[in-house]
């Protein structure tokens, strides 16, 4: 197929009109045509598509957005276990798989372990390809905590991306130890004698530093130049990494599925999700917030924690307090507060863009 | 080379001729002097393989399951809780039909806990899927260790090789260990083509909608049948190199002309070997099957085996609570279409370590002749050390 | 039917056969390019917005082209313009509006330095010409459309140099003579465009001529007429009108005496000579407006119609100013007027949208002055065009400048509701154009209008914060009747100042909706996004989500009813 005809198979497929009036009315492509071209024009995407089109993931899906953040600063040449979990169902609905690389799913809790077994082959066979190993926060903070605790004392050379959407969203937003204090879930609803989760948001990141691993961090989907800074920084490092990236699901927080990156930018300014970096267990970065908002800005754009905004209850004060506490505790502990004013490393200066593209990701 | 060793150090000996790529294992006893053995064939240097120190079962088994799926020739072994552990894990591997190798050294599953010999820990994930092969002395043991690998490759299919706890695993005996040429000449360098393989990547684990489902059950029982002439022909090949057959599927001895018939699988087949020696023909004849092959079950030999047998005397080292014997309701199965079906001896015998005295071969004779007794036993059990109301 | 795979495993990217795009429900994403602020707000019609995105890309010469595309004459308008469009710029919001006039004039300073070519296509030998007279502001543009539009223009010009109203009627401190000539010789040596100096209405040509003679006639004769003036009381007989004093001092160079002055009016002509004359040497000059000063609760409509920047440096050079107050009545002595009484009033806008002027009864109060100048507007001098003219103007029907008699337009301050160089500069553009539509027969032109985009739908998370760019100005000290007071601002400021441009409306190729697409439904594609972004939806994949369009930082991406 020439050029032309290949614009204009793909012009027919996108609508377009022709570039000049004069151009002469292009030839119809057949749909089969237009659709190759299509998987084409894909292909000459500037950058790696791991994870492509046709996936099942809700619409806004904070965990899709991450995944495919991942994979291309990660790919291409990678492999990857999965833990059961909304990513590994979208994904991979036989016989269609949304993944361009090595890729596969055991168990619930068993991702860290396969991804051993698989570097361990890659090592016997003395092959280079990096192993990536992906969970949710169930998968993660809970049921696989044992085996990721293991995979990291075993000092394998895997980065494990954990997509943290705060709950266990695959069967219908159950709690889970990631859950934040006083969200409400199906097995933490909010009630006459409840107001949501009693207990608190486990924090994973500190006990996977001490497990005294080269890198740990957190991201956010908000801040994608700085989430695929981090992985390409862990893809760099011979040993086990962690990367564990705030994921907003639609679904399960309640928000419009518009807000995904809205919300989880709030997460970050008001301070309950830190961008934190340690290096062997010692805090090396962190993302200082520009202006620091009140959690309220983050918590009512979520219908999880609707409650806390009953004007009736005198609850609802004491946990929003509670949770600006909690807030205030980490802007403390981590020095997240930053100076204002036009810090390119802060959270202003990551979401900075300009003509052509992030203005942070430019050399 | 024939040598006195112990049974544990001559199956990590075998899996090291095999070259695995990758072990990784959890210490539990009566699994722990084959891992501890590997450990020091790795450390020593006679052994090249990643060694992965997993923190549990469920590890180990997850890891054996990435490295073969990442074409890595993989070996692991348990026992007992290890296996249950496993479980969800054994499924998963067979489901995905990735061809790996472990050794259970069979023992008994808590509670009580008991870390002697039985067969409840192979029983319970007898469903996973998984090849199951019973080994009645540590020769057979190390002979079947090396076709498994072969077997796996071949089917693939993950292969369980079953060998008693303690009374293989800690046991001297003398054995022919074969060369490390004669393993490398035998047994074909480990291809699989489903890997993981950055050139050309494929997604694996799927989630498979009821539309397809039952084909790929299906697809799993037809490969355990198609499996069956594999196991026989590795043992062919196997003997022809070495001069010594596992016995394959279904192994018969004693005399063959006898109607009575005693099946056992692992080492109660060697004890009843030594029993009906012993006997010297004084409580009379019998035929010896040893049922080697536990999945996929081999029917089809077991009738053939039986042509003419009165009595068959089923010997189980586990129990299904409720039903009795499984051993002895899965024969009793493949018998139901067999024309003079032989009468059915169903015993349970050295449950959790109960030691079995060469003598039970006389014994299990005589008690075919008790025709009141109940079709399935405890054999060895006193009830006497049962309060009433539990006996 | 498919057929099972061992172990049921699948190949790499083939969920690409499942079209998730039927998941939409109701919206999908698509390109507006809404008319930034800036755009809507100019009445020359430039698109500031699509020039400084040039600039964004390093490419000055590309930005004038797309400029002059609408305006001819920036190096002009980018001194005397009130620059509405920074008054609109949504970055005002933020920190501060571009420095759009600045920009437009360093613009334009480039184009006559680097001898850059207008881009206009010469016209045929025998292409249609068009008269035009007046060659102020609404006719020379209006000479550079017809060309634009594949005609000759032929202008008429009552005076020996062209220029009108920005040669007459603006000092040199705001727009020196060297920048005029040079901006207007390199407009009117284009190839197409002939010029008759002292060629006078009525005198040389008459406008039935030229019916006759040219394909279209378009009139720009401009207000050289002052207004009478109507105050209670007696008029002092040496009452000198706005402009034409102004006009008079830029000829001779000086005014009549008179320490203590009022000025009457709201416009620049009255702005100017509040400072020319301050700085000639009057004590005390005070101006008297009907109008606001800019304020945040100023309503835009009752906003004094000056250059911002003038009215600052009017104040920072002492001229008075009473706002919401007019002259009720002149006190005389004799002939000679000696006070004035003010009284404060305010404009209110009725149901009917006709605003009226209330004054306050009890305000009134008096001002000392020797000198009371009226600049209060001016009408057309209706030397032959009184066939056309109509209670002092020439009063078109519509934008396009069609007067009742065919072929004849009417552009700039002659309309009667202008005042302004670019106002002037729009109309010889839609009068040029509707004038080509006719030659061809084609009817009026299409009204290309675009909503403008409210700074509620950009998303300001993702721009910089940047401070406008500070222009120097001569001191106070220093300001006389031939330097110009504000300075340049240069090339390394402006190129900063474009960076500002938040691009309302319009792709800056961000990256942001490929970045943040869960579905990988947005394609990054410079040769298929005919649009001027760089993406196209994928709408077998594109889920209708909304993320993009939440998050395209300009509101280039809209959610809208599916519709195809």
């Amino acid at each position: 197929m020439t050029d032309d005809t290949r614009l204009s198979a793909l012009r027919q497929k996108f609508g377009r009109p022709p570039a000049a009036p004069d151009e002469p009315a292009t030839k119809a492509a057949t749909a089969t045509e237009a659709a190759t071209e299509a998987a084409t024009a894909r292909t000459r995407q500037p950058r790696f598509e791991g994870l492509v089109s046709g996936h099942r993931a809700c619409q806004g899906c904070g965990e899709a957005l991450a995944a495919r953040l991942v994979m291309e600063a990660s790919g291409p040449d990678v492999m990857v276990a999965n833990a059961t979990g909304c990513l590994e169902v979208f994904t991979t609905p036989w016989p269609q798989s949304a993944w361009r690389v090595p890729w596969i799913h055991s168990l619930f809790e068993n991702a860290p372990a396969v991804a051993s077994g698989m570097e361990a082959a890659m090592k016997a066979k003395g092959r280079n390809t990096k192993v990536l190993a992906f969970g949710g926060d169930g998968g993660t903070y809970d049921i696989g905590f044992q085996a990721l605790s293991g995979m990291l004392e075993r000092y394998h050379n895997i980065l494990y991306i954990c997509y943290d959407n705060e709950a266990y969203m695959n069967t219908g937003v159950q709690r889970s130890s990631s859950t934040p204090h006083a969200a409400a879930t199906t097995t933490s609803p909010a009630g006459k004698d409840r107001m949501g989760k009693r207990h608190l948001k486990k924090d994973l990141l500190s006990i996977i530093a001490a497990h005294h691993i080269p890198y740990a961090a957190s991201a956010s989907v908000a801040f994608p130049q700085d989430l695929q800074r981090k992985v390409r920084y862990a893809m760099g490092i011979e040993g086990p990494t962690f990367i564990v990236v705030h994921s907003p699901c639609p679904l399960g927080w309640k928000h419009a599925s518009a807000l995904t990156i809205e919300v989880a930018r709030r997460a970050v300014e008001c301070g309950l999700f830190p961008l934190v970096e340690l290096e062997r267990g010692s805090l090396s970065n962190i993302m200082p917030i520009r202006h620091l908002r009140p959690v309220t800005d983050y918590l009512q754009l979520q219908g999880r924690f609707s409650h806390l905004f009953d004007k009736d209850d005198p609850r609802a004060e004491r946990e929003r307090d509670h949770l600006q506490a909690l807030a205030d505790y980490n802007i403390a502990a981590f020095g997240l507060a930053g100076e204002g004013g036009d810090d390119a490393a802060d959270t202003g200066g990551h979401a900075a863009v300009g003509r052509g593209g992030p203005i942070a990701g430019r050399v | 080379m024939r040598e006195a060793i112990e049974g544990s150090l001559a199956i990590a000996r075998a899996v090291a001729m095999c070259r695995p790529d990758v072990v990784a294992a959890y210490p539990i006893t009566p699994q722990t002097h084959i891992v501890e053995n590997l450990s020091r064939l790795v450390a020593e240097g006679q052994m090249h393989t990643e060694f992965v120190s997993v923190e549990s079962e469920f590890s180990a088994a997850s890891v054996v399951l990435g490295a073969a799926a990442t074409g890595a020739r993989a070996y692991t072994a348990t026992a007992s809780q290890g296996v249950l552990l496993m479980a969800e894990v054994l499924f998963n591997i067979a489901g995905l039909r990735i061809p790996l190798v472990m050794t259970v050294a069979n023992r008994a599953v808590s509670a009580p806990l008991s870390i002697w010999n039985d067969h409840g820990d192979s029983m319970a994930v007898r469903d996973s899927g998984w090849i199951q092969i019973h080994c009645a002395d540590n020769q057979e043991a190390v002979d079947t260790t090396i076709q498994a690998f072969r077997i796996a490759q071949e089917t693939e299919l993950p292969v369980m090789v079953c060998m008693d706890g303690f009374v293989l695993t800690h046991t001297m005996e003398i054995i022919d260990m074969p060369s490390q040429a004669d393993v490398d000449g035998w047994l074909p360098p480990f291809e699989f083509d489903r890997r993981l393989d950055p050139a050309n990547p494929k997604s694996f684990g799927m989630l498979v909608t009821p539309e397809y489902f039952a084909e790929i059950r299906h697809a799993h029982h037809a490969a355990m049948a198609r499996a069956l002439p594999v196991i026989e022909a590795a043992d062919r090949d196997w003997a022809a190199l070495t001069g010594r057959a596992t016995g394959g599927l279904l192994a018969v001895e004693g005399d063959p002309e006898a109607d009575v018939a005693i099946i056992a699988m692992g080492s109660t087949v060697g004890t009843l070997r030594a029993g009906m020696a012993a006997d010297a023909g004084r409580a009379g004849p019998a035929r010896l099957l040893n049922l080697r092959a536990f999945r996929p079950f081999p029917a089809e030999a077991l009738r053939a085996a039986l042509a003419g047998v009165k009595h068959l005397i089923v010997i189980d080292r586990a129990i299904s609570p409720g039903l009795g014997g499984i051993v002895g309701a899965e024969v009793a199965a493949a018998l139901y279409d067999m024309p003079d079906r032989p009468r059915l001896h169903n015993h349970a015998l050295g449950l959790g370590g109960r030691d079995i005295p060469e003598t039970i071969y006389a014994d299990l004779l005589a008690a075919i002749k008790d025709l009141d007794a109940p079709g399935f036993s405890v054999f060895d059990a006193d009830l006497a050390k049962l309060a009433p109301e539990d006996r | 039917m498919a057929v099972l795979t061992r172990g049921a495993y699948a190949d790499a990217g083939t969920s690409l056969d499942f079209k998730t795009g039927n998941w939409r429900s109701t919206d999908m994403p698509a390109h507006v390019h809404a008319a930034a602020p800036c755009h809507a707000a100019c009445p020359a019609g430039e698109d500031q917005q699509a020039w400084f995105a040039l600039l964004q890309q390093h490419d000055p010469k590309g930005a004038w082209c797309e400029l002059v595309s609408a305006n001819p004459l920036p190096a002009i308008t980018g001194r005397v313009c009130p620059h509405p469009c920074e008054t609109a710029c949504n970055r005002a919001a933020l920190e501060g509006a571009l420095a759009i006039h600045n920009v437009e004039r360093w613009l334009g300073d480039q184009a006559v330095a680097q001898g850059w070519a207008y881009p206009v296509a010469p016209p045929a030998v025998d292409a249609p010409v068009v008269a035009i007279v007046g060659a102020g502001p609404a006719g020379l543009s209006a000479a550079y459309h017809c060309l634009r539009q594949g005609l000759r223009a032929e202008i008429f010009e009552a005076l020996p140099e062209a220029g009108g109203l920005l040669r007459s009627g603006i000092p040199a401190t705001r727009l020196p003579r060297d920048v005029l000539d040079a901006e207007l010789a390199r407009l009117l040596a284009l190839p197409g465009i002939t010029l008759n100096l002292r060629a006078r209405l009525g005198r040389d040509v008459t406008l039935e001529g030229l019916r006759a003679s040219h394909a279209a006639v378009l009139l720009g004769p401009g207000c050289q007429e002052g207004k009478e003036w109507s105050v209670r009381g007696a008029v002092p007989t040496d009452l000198h009108e706005g402009l034409a004093l102004l006009r008079k001092f830029m000829d001779v160079g000086a005014f009549p005496p008179g320490d203590r002055v009022v000025v009457h009016g709201g416009g620049n002509t009255a702005m100017d000579l509040c400072r020319l004359m301050k700085r000639a040497g009057a004590a005390q000059v005070t101006l008297v407006t009907a109008s606001g000063l800019p304020g945040p609760d100023t309503d835009p409509s009752d906003r004094i119609n000056v250059v911002p920047r003038e009215l600052e440096e009017a104040l920072e050079e002492g001229i008075e100013i009473i706002p919401h107050a007019s002259i009720n009545r002149l006190i005389m002595k004799g002939s000679k007027v000696t006070g004035v009484e003010i009284v404060s009033l305010r404009k209110f806008t009725g149901k009917d949208g006709h605003s009226e002027r209330v004054s306050f009864g009890g305000t009134e109060r008096v001002l000392p002055v020797d000198l009371v100048i009226p600049c209060v507007g001016e009408r057309v001098s209706p030397e032959g065009l009184e066939a056309v003219i109509q209670g002092g103007y020439l009063a078109p029907e519509d934008i396009w400048g069609r007067l009742p008699q065919d072929g004849v337009f009417a552009v700039g301050d002659a309309r009667g509701d202008r005042g302004t160089v670019a106002q002037a500069i729009g109309d010889g553009r839609r009068a040029a154009m509707a004038a080509a539509a006719m030659i061809a027969g084609t009817g009026a032109p299409p009204l290309a209008e675009r909503p403008t985009i409210p700074a509620s739908a950009l998303n300001p998370v993702y721009y910089p914060p940047s401070r406008r760019t500070l222009v120097p100005v001569l001191p106070v000290a220093e300001r006389g009747f031939e330097t110009e007071i504000e300075g340049d601002i240069g090339t390394a400021a402006a190129m900063a100042e474009a960076a500002r441009c938040l691009s309302c409306g319009n792709c800056l190729a961000c990256d942001n909706c490929w970045t943040f697409c869960p579905d990988n439904a947005v394609i990054k594609t410079a040769e298929l996004a005919r649009d001027g972004s760089h993406y196209v939806f994928d709408l077998d994949y594109c889920k209708g989500c909304g993320l993009c369009a939440q998050e395209c930082p300009t509101g280039y991406i809209q959610m809208l009813p599916e519709t195809l």
